[in-house]
């Protein structure tokens, strides 16, 4: 199978990274904490979908639709319960709260949820296009047949529909314009009178938001378990800040960077190393911040 | 200036000198036929305090780290595995899998050590620079990436199966179980007091003022000559070496090694312990550790006197352990014992 | 100092130097010296301090008393010391130890285990129990991390005071086997596949002579035995060229590579092998360059969550060819989540040809729960019995009277029993005796290994069916004597 098979599995890959990923920069930004946590959220977007989704039998969007709302109430839930009252301690007791509360969330919700994976059920198509021909160059493919699922379908448009809004809300509302405010400097913003706790609380909502909606895919695409969103963290993480940490525009990119490496690594690494694609992620993050500290589209991490 | 004529003869002697007892009287009982026995009891309490003394060399070069410097280290557990791996796979004598080389221990665990800070130079001279959180993060990176390269490479790092069949330079000369124990406490013990003797001198010397003062603003300390950048390179790599140190002998205790030993689970203990007991003060870190790992031994013992099942108190006590992290950060950021002006946090 | 959680640390030590009489009292270690009694005496000092004598040491041991494992004398010592001691009534209970996978990657096939275990001991006491003691399990969690299986089964056995334990796994057991091995206690394990255990383990023939017996036993069939079953399966129907797809976990590539080595010593090829990090959200990529290789079968050895969504991936993709699961996927689950397209799929288990199949399963399903049994369902039943049947024969419940024993009640020659209570019986009686199990026949080898037919499930619209049997003679030939 060509090149373009593989661009597709990353971009589908990408995508789901990418609606978490712009969630996590937000939070990143305006709060300035890297959220541990995040994957949590995710885990109990999941939850909220696969409930909603066994006691009202209707369309799956209604599901998709509650595990939004379900994960902008957790989250404002726990960042007023737990990170709110914590905000003027700096980043690093942030982090680490939120390593604590991720534990937690995490054992409380096999304390409740069980341990077994449950799983949400979909029909799902498949589309193919075995005309396109092929364009080799050595032993690689460039275009070759290849094929869409409607899984892969919905994935991309949920996200290209997240980006716009996403953009729409940061450009044209008050609430965003006012978010970007806040993320360049924090005490201008409060100056020039915005209500910076309503705006973080804000964030929050639209964070957990986006942590449900891409929980629930995952959850479609694999299964529901207390580790469904904690085992995808790190690639979360590693693509906002190769992205620029706090730049949605960046973590876009950087889901996208991630996502079309682990498919092509997986690809093309030889076939002893292919365990490993989750480690060259983390390499190419490595990499990026050795390079360019600042990530693709960010600014300067660098103290000294 | 001479770093050795203002030594203050306090606390750090008293550990060395304890340290010394414990290592004389650990290697009484393995090198004599004198020999002691441990009420059953008390067994699983050495056991876990074998691991607490190993954790506690993780803990204090951790602390050199974020209490004394402020880097933010979340890949400590990547030096405990270096210098373990590398100890046991230049030690190992016949593993199953993996490589094993048969050299003698003492040169296995003397180049653990070495793996261990090279790892750390590397690590800083890329990294140093970053920003307390991206710090974080990439040293969180490396230690997964090492994760996942040992539990890969079959043929090197023996996969999960790990590699087995390290010399046990203690066992091999003590028969008896209940002496072999207790000699490895002491001995291991004897290890971690003169590494408390050694990180006290260090910070108790101007040395270690130079470090706090960059902790508490870098800059100010830049601006009086300092090259903030070398401090902290030496800071990490020596906390980096003591945690090879450390695993370096957990190999040789243990007698094998295998990812399973080496997960986030470590890092999160010790920063959990140096949070809890207060971090820049190494006795206050050693004393957080033995709390939480103190608390998970006892509320194992706990599971017979709940009503619950197995299961449900598993996950319980691990929604506990999350919680106290979070407890401790938010209404005591400075630890038990820990000094809140020092780490200039609010109280 | 030593560190502040030993607060109720204390040392009762024998002192026996010649010329060495002073006390040391350090905090509250302390070690009491037994005068001079030449290294000879040593011998007499170096117990697991009885009962009497150790009195007032007890206090600090109280963490085991209110465990409820051992009688009220609160010691922390072997409950099933007095048993032995004082030869007449025998112990009222008699506790096993079973690590448990409570919580961690792994946990979700614990509650097979679990309910068969507890099978087996309702079992096991409804015939009057061992030595008529109320036999009990004590089962503590141990998320299958090396470092918490070592604590685990320290207070198991010392503190709980378990004369033999009941589980553990392979990536537990192999780096804690000198560990394990000086605690002198059996281990009878319903989980480790691994070729490690193939020549270790076991009493080495030699029942009466503890000095060369490694102390594990499994009662699952090593992966050796039934990955060759499922190979010679596959040879036999002509699927002569393979791909496969596995976790860079240590079951799923211990599984996939005892499959090979008998698949390519007798003429197999594989095409290409994809190993792929589990719990990922997809699988395509692997997938893509997989069936870019040409072969007649692929062969995917996941864990099944994991296994679920690669499989799904496969179906949308609709790559075709015949697929081989390892045994831990014939689970119906599979068959609910990636639909049609798995019928037809097949894997070979080892987990349910034992002669006592039955019994097992009736007891089983008799008891409250609903886990599904898998592959080390009816092993954990198998090592549960032929503990009490071995606790039986020895007439006392100590390790070294456990670990004599569990030989003689499995291996041929003797009375074939297929229940706890008929081989009670039997043994009063004054008979020799061969358990007969539910996964195996339980016939260990000198490495404490068992050896079964690999039953052939096939996915279907009923689930998996058994539809095809390998006997275990046809695998014997695949595994050399001796080194299993």
């Amino acid at each position: 199978m060509g090149l373009l098979q593989e661009a597709i599995f990353g971009v589908v890959t990408g995508s789901y990274i990418a609606i978490a990923a712009i969630g996590f920069t937000l939070i990143y930004g305006i709060v300035n904490m890297i959220n541990f946590a995040y994957g949590e959220y995710l885990t109990l977007g999941a939850f909220v979908g696969f409930f909603a989704a066994s006691a009202v039998p209707g369309p799956l969007p209604v599901a998709v639709v509650a595990a939004m709302i379900g994960g902008g109430v957790v989250s404002i839930a726990l960042a007023r319960g737990f990170f709110t009252p914590i905000n003027h301690t700096g980043p690093v007791p942030m982090l680490l709260t939120s390593i604590g509360l991720g534990i937690a969330i995490r054992n409380a919700i096999r304390l409740f949820g069980g341990r077994s994976a449950r799983y949400i059920e979909t029909e799902t198509a498949t589309f193919r296009f075995d005309a396109v021909p092929d364009v080799p160059i050595g032993s690689v493919d460039l275009l070759g047949g290849f094929f869409v699922t409607s899984e892969h379908l919905t994935v991309f448009g949920s996200a290209v529909a997240v980006f716009l809004a996403v953009h729409l809300l940061l450009t044209r509302t008050d609430v965003g314009i006012a978010m970007r405010a806040m993320g360049d400097d924090e005490s201008l913003a409060r100056v020039r009178g915005i209500d910076t706790q309503l705006i973080r609380d804000s964030v929050w909502v639209l964070a957990g938001v986006l942590a449900g909606l891409a929980g629930v895919l995952m959850a479609i695409q694999t299964n529901v378990s207390s580790t469904t969103g904690y085992s995808h963290i790190l690639q979360i993480l590693s693509a906002a800040i190769l992205g620029g940490a706090g730049s949605p525009y960046g973590a876009i990119v950087g889901a996208y960077v991630i996502g079309l490496a682990l498919a092509i690594s997986t690809a093309f690494l030889p076939s002893s190393m292919t365990g490993l694609s989750s480690a060259v992620a983390f390499a190419i993050l490595i990499a990026v911040l050795l390079v360019k500290p600042s990530g693709i589209a960010g600014t300067e991490v660098r103290e000294a | 200036m001479s770093a050795l004529d203002r030594l203050p003869s306090g606390r750090g002697d008293t550990a060395l000198l304890a340290g010394i007892a414990c290592l004389l009287v650990g290697g009484l009982f393995a090198l004599t036929p004198l020999r002691a026995e441990l009420p059953s009891a008390l067994y699983v309490f050495v056991e876990v305090g074998i691991t607490f003394v190993i954790y506690g060399m993780l803990v204090l070069g951790l602390d050199l780290q974020y209490g004394h410097t402020g880097l933010v280290n979340f890949g400590h557990v990547v030096f405990f595995a270096v210098g373990a791996y590398a100890t046991a796979m230049l030690a190992a004598q016949d593993t199953f899998s993996g490589i094993g080389l048969g050299y003698p221990w003492p040169l296995a665990l003397l180049v653990g050590v070495i793996a261990a800070a090279l790892l750390g130079v590397a690590v800083s001279a890329t990294s140093i620079r970053l920003r307390d959180d991206f710090l974080a993060i990439v040293t969180l990176a490396t230690a997964e990436i090492f994760h996942s390269i040992f539990v890969n490479f079959e043929g090197i790092f023996g996969g999960n199966v790990g590699i087995l069949g390290v010399p046990r330079p203690l066992a091999a000369i003590v028969g008896d179980a209940d002496t072999r124990m207790l000699a490895t406490l002491l001995v291991l013990g004897g290890f971690t007091l003169i590494t408390l003797a050694a990180v006290t001198r260090l910070t108790d010397a101007p040395y270690g003022r130079v470090l706090r003062a960059i902790r508490a603003d870098e800059l100010v300390t830049r601006s009086v000559g300092k090259s903030t950048i070398t401090y902290k390179t030496q800071a990490f790599v020596y906390g980096a070496a003591l945690a090879g140190l450390a695993g370096g002998l957990f190999a040789l205790y243990n007698g094998a090694v295998a990812p399973g030993f080496f997960t986030i689970q470590v890092t999160v203990t010790v920063w959990i312990g140096m949070l809890l007991g207060g971090a820049a003060n190494h006795r206050a870190v050693l004393a957080g550790l033995a709390i939480i790992m103190g608390l998970r031994l006892v509320s194992r013992f706990g599971l017979s006197v709940t009503p619950v099942s197995g299961d449900v108190f598993a996950a319980f006590r691990l929604l506990v352990v999350g919680l106290i992290l979070v407890a401790v950060i938010r209404f005591r950021p400075a630890g038990i014992w820990g000094d809140p002006q020092e780490l200039g946090v609010d109280q | 100092m030593v560190g502040p959680s030993f607060n109720s640390w204390c040392v009762r030590g024998c002192i026996g130097m010649p010329s060495n009489t002073n006390e040391r009292v350090n905090r509250r270690a302390f070690l009491t010296v037994a005068g001079s009694g030449g290294i000879v005496g040593l011998s007499g000092c170096v117990s697991f301090g009885g009962g009497e004598e150790s009195g007032g040491d007890d206090g600090s041991g109280d963490g085991s008393s209110g465990d409820g494992s051992s009688d009220d004398d609160g010691s922390g010592d072997d409950s099933t010391d007095d048993g032995s001691s004082d030869g007449g009534g025998g112990p009222d209970t008699i506790a096993l130890g079973q690590p448990a996978s409570l919580s961690g990657q792994w946990d979700f096939l614990q509650p097979g285990v679990s309910q068969a275990t507890d099978a087996a001991v309702a079992h096991i006491n409804e015939a009057g129990g061992p030595l008529d003691a109320e036999l009990e399990v004590i089962r503590r969690d141990t998320a299958v991390d090396p470092q918490e299986a070592r604590t685990v089964t320290t207070q198991l056995i010392e503190n709980d005071g378990v004369p033999a334990i009941l589980g553990l796994y392979s990536s537990e057991i192999n780096p804690l086997w000198d560990f394990l091995q000086d605690f002198e206690v059996p281990i009878v394990t319903p989980w480790p596949g691994s070729t490690f255990l193939d020549t270790r383990g076991g009493d080495k023939a030699t029942p009466e002579d503890l000095s060369d017996d490694e102390w594990v036993w499994r009662t699952v069939v090593g992966d050796t035995v039934h990955t060759s079953g499922s190979a010679v399966y596959a040879l036999e129907n002509d699927l002569d060229t393979l791909g496969v797809l596995n976790g860079t976990t240590e079951g799923e590539r211990s599984y996939v590579e005892g499959f090979l080595s008998v698949y390519e010593d007798n003429g197999g090829t594989v095409a290409e092998r994809v190993e792929v990090e589990i719990g990922n959200s997809s699988y395509q990529s692997a997938l893509s360059r997989l069936f870019d290789a040409d072969f007649d079968a692929f062969l995917v050895s996941l864990p099944q969550e994991s296994a679920i969504t690669a499989l799904n991936d496969w179906s949308d993709a609709g790559y075709g060819r015949q697929p081989i699961l390892s045994d831990p996927l014939a689970q119906q689950a599979v068959i609910d989540q990636v639909g049609s397209d798995i019928h037809g799929a097949w894997a070979g288990s080892p987990g349910q040809s034992g002669p006592s199949y039955d019994t097992f399963e009736e007891a089983y399903s008799g008891r409250d729960g609903d886990a599904e049994i898998n592959a080390w369902t009816p092993p954990a039943w198998d090592a549960t019995i032929v503990t009490a049947l071995a606790i039986q024969r020895a007439g006392e419940a100590t390790p070294e009277a456990i670990q004599r024993n569990l030989g003689p009640v499995s291996r041929d020659g003797g009375t074939e029993v297929h229940t706890f209570a008929e081989g009670k019986e039997a043994l009063e009686n004054g008979e020799e005796i061969s358990y007969q199990g539910s996964a195996t026949p339980v016939n260990f080898t000198q490495h404490g290994n068992v050896f079964g037919s690999v039953t052939i499930s096939t996915a279907g619209e009923n689930g998996f069916e058994a539809t095809s049997e390998v006997p275990a003679e046809d695998i014997r030939e695949y595994v050399a004597e001796g080194e299993y």
